[in-house]
């Protein structure tokens, strides 16, 4: 043993790990099942990665940062990563880089448990959900130039409404460009000034299964989604497809066509709208109007009334004044006639015209002599002329 | 009553170069309907205002309607 060299542990667990070093970890990736999966401090995740048979282990481990799936006990993943022998507990493990469920059954789990996850954390709580501009200006399309979606969406939103300017961001809807492309889209379109900003964004692709829709289903694509000050319409392939992103969505569409029928309104039925504004409106003024009219008329058919009911009544008083006039009349008419004579007879200038005269002194009919004095002058009227004269002598008899 | 069609005729096409915002314009024809159906006794003078303006704006926003084209422009943009 003298001719060896002499190393200290961690100088040869250094070499070991340089000679790991060597392995080409980065051209392949480690297929097995979980087991132990644990997190420590919400930081730190370890897990033992098997084979089938359960007679191999790897252990593994790495970050909650660097988890982009959900992962669980029992399923079939596939990991990426470089081989180390940690010096402090002289254990072999792989540091995991990446760790991505394999198999729909692995898929489906581990989108079921961000799901879970996310609808927990209230990612998908309807009343965060805004709604849209009922007649945007400016529309945001993410998705890619090259598929059906595209062309879809600009077909019937062409059909339905004009006028509109859509920003068009041309994004990998899949493959491993899908998931930073997208969120560079909604980070430049959130980053526009306000005048610039499009009223809605629309993610949207055709339809496929979990591994085509790994974007729409990835976490960090949701939280943009989900921290959008632009309101997001999402759409995704046919009916029956879903993912995340749908759910986080302001709207969720059913498809790409589905999802320019959610963001413009029909012109037809627009015009037909503003047209029965326009008649209603008509209707109500009209309405009001002969409302108005009606109440004048009445008032003057009201008045009318009144004065012919005045006129009726009149014209019956007078009626009935000469229906009786001959009743009475003649009798009236005698009594008049003896009146007349009556007041003939007590007519003083017929008096006089027999030969009496009236004196009369300071303008007063005297009757009394009583009441002069000898001297005073008084005035006498007969039929014919007056005369004044003078009281010389007076005898009371 | 007479009304001077004429008038808001001339109105209308003195107006007619102004480009207008569709939904705010739309949003203002809507007010003028509720208007109508809130009143309970339209005042006639202000109701004939209304309903001049609501005519204005429906021929406009009709003008815009028949606006065929939207516009798509591509952001050149890399992320990757």
């Amino acid at each position: 043993m003298d001719t060896l060299r002499t190393i200290s542990v961690s100088e040869f667990l250094q070499l070991v790990n340089e000679t790991l070093r060597l392995i080409p970890s980065q051209e392949f990736v480690v297929e097995g099942e979980i087991s132990d999966f644990r997190i420590a401090q919400d930081k730190w995740i370890s897990f033992d990665l098997k084979d089938e048979n359960g007679e191999a282990v790897l252990k593994c481990f790495m970050t909650t940062w660097q988890l982009r799936a959900q992962i669980e006990d029992g399923m079939r993943v596939q990991v990426r990563g470089t081989p180390k022998v940690y010096e402090r507990y002289g254990q072999f493990k792989m540091n995991v880089q990446e760790v991505e469920p394999v198999g729909e059954g692995a898929l489906k789990r581990a989108y079921e448990l961000l799901k879970k996850k996310l609808e927990q954390e209230g990612l998908f709580d309807v009343s965060r959900k805004r709604s849209l501009p009922r007649f945007p200006k400016r529309i945001g399309l993410i998705t890619s130039r090259d598929a059906a979606a595209y062309g879809d969406f600009l077909q019937i939103l062409n059909n339905r409404w004009g006028g509109v300017f859509v920003l068009h961001m041309n994004v990998h809807v899949q493959g491993k460009e899908a998931v930073s492309d997208i969120l560079g889209a909604f980070s430049y379109f959130n980053e526009l000034s306000e005048t610039e900003r499009p009223d809605v964004l629309v993610l949207t692709r055709g339809g496929g299964g979990l591994e085509d829709l790994h974007a729409f289903n990835d976490e960090s694509v949701a939280r943009a989604v989900f921290g959008s000050k632009i309101p997001v319409v999402c759409g995704v392939g046919h009916e029956r497809d879903e993912s995340l992103c749908d759910f986080v969505a302001d709207v969720r569409a059913s498809t790409p066509s589905n999802a320019a029928e959610r963001v413009v309104p029909n012109r037809e039925e627009v015009r037909y709208e503003i047209e029965m504004m326009c008649q209603h409106t008509e209707e109500r003024l009209l309405d009001q109007l002969s409302q108005k009219s009606l109440i004048v008329e009445r008032a003057t058919n009201v008045i009318g009334r009144i004065i012919s009911q005045q006129n009726e009544r009149l014209k019956h008083l007078r009626q009935r004044f000469f229906d009786v006039t001959h009743v009475w009349a003649p009798a009236l008419f005698d009594q008049i006639d003896g009146f007349e004579k009556i007041l003939r007879q007590l007519d003083p200038k017929r008096v006089l015209a027999r030969g009496y005269g009236i004196v009369t002194s300071n303008g007063q009919v005297l009757k009394d002599v009583a009441t002069l004095e000898i001297g005073a002058s008084v005035g006498v009227q007969l039929a014919k002329g007056s005369f004044e004269s003078y009281v010389t002598k007076k005898e009371n008899n | 009553m007479e009304y001077n069609w004429q008038k808001a005729h001339l109105n209308l096409m003195s107006q007619k170069k102004k480009t207008i915002d569709f939904a705010s314009s739309f949003e203002e024809l809507e007010k003028i309907t509720q208007w109508f159906d809130s009143e309970e006794n339209v005042d006639v003078e202000v109701g004939l205002k209304k309903f001049e303006r609501g005519l204005e704006l429906a021929s406009e926003l009709k003008k815009k309607l028949s606006e065929v084209e939207n516009k798509v422009e591509e952001i050149k943009k890399k992320f990757t």
